[in-house]
């Protein structure tokens, strides 16, 4: 064949008036499997939806689909993000949702989503049953949509793109929220979609990708530019390390010696066990690793200790050496905790700025917030300057690139200058530099006496301070152990 | 039992109806104190009973569920919902004798024979909370005379009450201390307390009466908000398939097109709705809601005089003896409209265009709540207490339509609403016929502005900007909506 299969001519995209693409020209030849990364923000979201025509038909783009390939012709984007509705078509949920049950469902099935897909698309269910089984899905297909951890949303999100095989499949951010196993699973279907002639564009920084991967690419100043391999994308500059904000080197009060104390706890929605039995001990000033693959019950350990989950009544639970259910309120416990998930994330108030989001860490709200005292106001505008938000402050938190929301999203969590920190994935969306600048951040900060509970994935990824780790599986402790050496 | 507010001298009535004080926030200083360590038990775990029970809780109350032997049995929706959340749950019998209140959650039908059981349970100097008057103001139930009687009543349905608390804010609510059971004045206190325990505290709260929420709810439900709602999205669908709108389209723009309309309403009032239209559009709405209101004024008005004199209650509670005859007859009929039948289509219509071509009911809902609120204050109910039954309803009324349209919603409202509901839209109907003869597609169905320059004669549209704005509805609606988004719209620096 010899006509290019994606040819983009010039191509300009505006937002909020500037442009972030600007006369960007692109030729994909046939078997192409191009890795699209470099800094957050340059704009490779942006023109791999223009490229997916998921905002309306693109005349700068030409893609040659093969009328006789068996493969469907088109372009399927599977966004970093997603949205799904509840039965009744709305979409207003809040983060701790899953854990407030009621009879009656709110969302569909991940079955019910499954085979509703299947046949809007005119799939065969049968044929993806292994896959589900290799990522570790099998077990949730009786959930809820709302139930769903963030990686199994992920998963999900990717067993449909992938089980369409389009000519053409692009892939934001892949890798998020899915644990080392699944990564490699994913990794071994989208070889063999490419070998099956699905073209890729995977939008990462991972240095861990599909072999088929055979060109790479990075925007710069709104042009795409080829480079040689994955560790020549460009990077977020080496950010001048800040000094901390002072506020934040002050010890926290703490008169209480234990943080969270859980005895054999289990949790239980009707017939599906999600924590079984679970003992777990935090003691003041603690740096804890909790790691799991996806499912295993992490985020539901922590909705306990946040006040979130309303089960935790009638548990043996004691939070700041405080039985749970002696009489304190759930916001007397979040007062005291710095928290980020990828749940809140997704769940955040759609209408905040970035400087209101900031602002309502102080009150523990999702968006909003009491009258900010002035001191509050001060704090604000050092961790918006410490964390390079300054410009930012005005804009809607959800039209940031994702990195950036991310880092507003962290400053609310610290600004308080909470005693325990629970950082539930906090890193999912930075890139490399921005998790290194990001992991020295926190380190510093439990050098002042913060209590820390991280969730992440990845070795290579993590803060150094850590000196525990529980491992989850399937709801249960697998592992409870120290961490001698530091991490790295 | 007989009617209570029609035991009352004048005196009291007017007294009675007229309370409505907009409370401040430093009013809820004391937080939960009142309640603290007390026991509290609530009968009920549907919606609201779930919801408001599980934010008590995390308030640091202490909570437990009284379900009747049979519910528990059967282990019903309602024993599940309270167990599945580590709730304390027993019967009457286990739970009433010690409570310090007890929370009354269940369906306003059935509010005598629960009060008839629960009652005789309870301690001495217990309380007693509603979250509606009607069984204490239309069916003169009479509580124990050391008894504390207490009304809180949250403006939202019992999913939003959890959502906005866990948000870390609340939904506006009525607080009301019934004057016949306050032996021992603690009623107000106690019932700010259990406000703040579900987070309205945050959201503007009003201190009413049992007799002005009875008189008003009853008011805004059967006319603006769920009659005139069903009328006008009824006669506005016929009106398009009589001119030849496709089916599918039409039956789009009305399902969701009162949520969109209304959603304008929510933010910024009747003004702020208008405001979506284009000039000459907002002319022509403005007139055809003039006519609507001088049509229906008097439809209004006999709905308000039958709830104070206590007609419309006599004669639904006549029903509820005959099996709801009438009800499931009329429930029926609402289901075997055209509109009903014909599902929406799979057609994209963009946010503007539901203002755009479906101008008639930006009309419909100007003329309703207007109307629903002059005949509220004039009948001696106060303009705060008004508002919330008028205006601050109707878009949570018109996202029950969005959702399944107007049987559901007929069948999600109360009872009480659903029955006046179909009287305001059966006499609604006749009274609208030579109005809609001459109403056509370029004002349901197709865009007003299609074809048209878009001038306006300068003094008339002052005018008319005028007459929206000095409307005492948005007068005090104004000042409503500053306390629910004081949070959201203090300015940055």
């Amino acid at each position: 064949m010899t006509e290019p299969f994606v040819s983009i001519h010039q191509l300009t995209v505006q937002y909020k008036n500037q442009n972030v693409l600007h006369g960007l020209s692109l030729v994909l030849n046939k078997g192409e499997h191009l890795l699209l990364g470099g800094e957050s923000g340059s704009g490779k979201t942006t023109l791999a939806k223009a490229i997916a025509e998921v905002d309306g038909k693109e005349e700068h783009i030409k893609i040659n689909f093969d009328s006789d390939s068996l493969l469907p012709a088109k372009a399927i984007y599977i966004s970093s993000w997603y949205q799904f509705t509840n039965l009744e078509g709305d979409r207003n949920f809040y983060y701790q949702q899953r854990y407030n049950k009621h009879q009656g469902q709110d969302t569909l099935t991940v079955q019910a989503e499954l085979e509703h897909y299947a046949r809007q698309e005119g799939l065969d269910l049968a044929s993806i049953e292994d896959r589900i089984k290799a990522l570790g899905f099998e077990d949730t297909k009786l959930s809820q949509l709302i139930e769903l951890s963030s990686g199994e949303h992920k998963k999900l999100q990717l067993i449909k793109g992938l089980w369409s095989k389009p000519q053409l499949l692009l892939i934001d951010d892949p890798y998020t929220g899915l644990d080392a196993q699944s990564r490699i699973t994913l990794n071994a279907w989208l070889d063999d979609l490419a070998q099956e002639g699905v073209q890729l564009i995977l939008i990462s920084n991972d240095q861990q990708l599909p072999e088929a991967i055979n060109r790479f690419a990075h925007i710069v100043d709104g042009q795409i530019h080829d480079v040689e391999s994955s560790g020549k994308l460009s990077k977020s500059k080496g950010r001048t390390r800040m000094k901390l904000p002072d506020f934040l080197s002050e010890m926290p009060n703490a008169p209480y010696k234990t943080i969270a104390s859980l005895k054999n706890v289990s949790i239980r929605y009707g017939e599906k066990e999600v924590l079984k039995d679970v003992s777990w001990e935090v003691k003041v000033g603690e740096k804890w690793l909790l790691q799991g693959p996806n499912g295993s019950g992490k985020s539901t350990l922590l909705s306990l200790i946040n006040g979130d989950h309303p089960q935790s009544y009638g548990l043996d639970i004691s939070l700041f050496d405080n039985k749970r259910g002696s009489g304190e309120s759930i916001w007397d416990i979040k007062e005291k905790i710095g928290i980020i998930s990828p749940e809140m994330h997704w769940y955040f108030d759609q209408n905040a700025t970035v400087w209101h989001t900031i602002a309502s860490g102080f009150y523990d709200s999702i968006g909003w917030f009491v009258d900010v005292k002035f001191q509050e106001k001060q704090k604000i505008e050092e961790l918006l300057a410490f964390f390079g938000l300054s410009e930012f402050k005005d804009q809607l938190l959800v039209t940031l690139p994702l990195g950036k929301q991310r880092l507003a999203l962290l400053a609310r969590t610290i600004i308080k200058n909470p005693p325990l920190l629970v950082l539930d994935e906090p890193c999912q969306g930075l890139d490399t530099e921005q998790t290194q600048y990001f992991n020295d951040v926190v380190d510093e900060l439990a050098h002042h006496g913060k209590t820390l509970i991280y969730v992440g994935h990845y070795e290579s990824l993590l803060p150094s301070c850590i000196e525990h780790r529980i491992v989850l599986e399937k709801g249960k402790v697998k592992a409870i152990e120290d961490i001698l050496e530091n991490v790295e | 039992m007989a009617n209570y507010f029609n035991t009352l001298p004048l005196r009291e009535q007017l007294n009675q109806l007229g309370i409505a004080e907009f409370m401040n926030s430093s009013e809820f200083a004391d937080g939960v104190e009142a309640l603290k360590g007390k026991k509290i038990v609530i009968v009920g775990a549907g919606a609201q009973g779930l919801n408001q029970g599980l934010n008590l809780r995390d308030s640091g109350l202490n909570i437990s569920y009284a379900l009747r032997k049979e519910a528990i049995e059967q282990k019903r929706d309602s024993w599940k919902n309270a167990t599945d959340n580590n709730f304390t749950v027993g019967t009457y019998e286990e739970l009433i004798p010690t409570a310090d209140l007890v929370i009354n959650l269940t369906p306003d039908k059935q509010h005598t024979s629960v009060v008839n059981a629960v009652m005789p349970l309870m301690k001495q100097g217990a309380t007693l909370s509603y979250s509606h008057g009607f069984n204490i103001v239309e069916e003169g139930m009479q509580i124990r005379k050391d008894i504390t009687v207490i009304m809180v009543a949250p403006k939202c349905p019992g999913s939003e009450v959890r959502a906005e608390y866990l948000r870390g804010f609340g939904v506006p609510t009525l607080i009301a201390v019934h004057p016949e059971n306050d032996p021992q004045g603690k009623g107000l206190a106690e019932a700010k307390a259990y406000c703040v325990g579900t987070g309205g505290h945050r959201a503007g709260v009003l201190k009413s009466s049992f007799v002005a929420e009875v008189k008003s709810d009853l008011m805004g439900e059967q006319t603006i908000l769920c009659g005139l709602l069903q009328t006008g999205s009824i006669l506005s669908f016929d009106k398009m398939i009589a001119k030849g709108i496709d089916a599918g389209y039409a039956s789009k723009l009305v399902q969701y097109g009162v949520e969109v309309i209304t959603e304008a309403l929510k933010h910024g009032g009747v003004t702020g709705m208008l405001d979506r239209l284009s000039n000459p559009a907002k002319v022509k709405a403005f007139e055809l809601s003039e006519e609507l209101k001088g049509i229906m004024r008097p439809l209004f008005q006999k709905h308000q005089d039958d709830i104070m004199s206590g007609e419309f209650s006599k004669t639904m509670m006549e029903d509820w003896n005959n099996g709801d005859a009438n009800l499931l007859k009329w429930r029926a009929e609402t289901g075997e409209t055209a509109f009903e039948k014909t599902p929406a289509g799979d057609v994209k219509i963009a946010e503007q265009e539901y203002f755009d071509n479906y101008l008639l009911m930006v009309a419909f809902v100007r003329a309703g709540v207007e109307l629903a609120f002059e005949t509220m204050v004039e009948a001696g109910i106060k303009p705060e207490s008004a508002y919330y039954e008028s205006l601050h309803e109707t878009p949570l009324i018109a996202n029950t339509i969005a959702r399944k349209k107007l049987f559901e919603m007929n069948r999600v409202i109360s009872d009480t609403a659903e029955y006046g509901c179909y009287l305001f839209d059966q006499a609604c109907k006749p009274l609208l016929k030579d109005f809609m003869t001459k109403i056509d597609t370029d004002v349901v169905g197709k865009n007003f502005n299609a074809g048209k320059d878009a001038g306006v004669d300068n003094v008339k549209l002052v005018q008319i900007n005028e007459v929206l704005r000095n409307h005492p509805v948005e007068v005090v609606g104004r000042e409503l909506r500053k306390a629910m988004t004081a949070m959201k719209t203090i300015k940055t620096i």
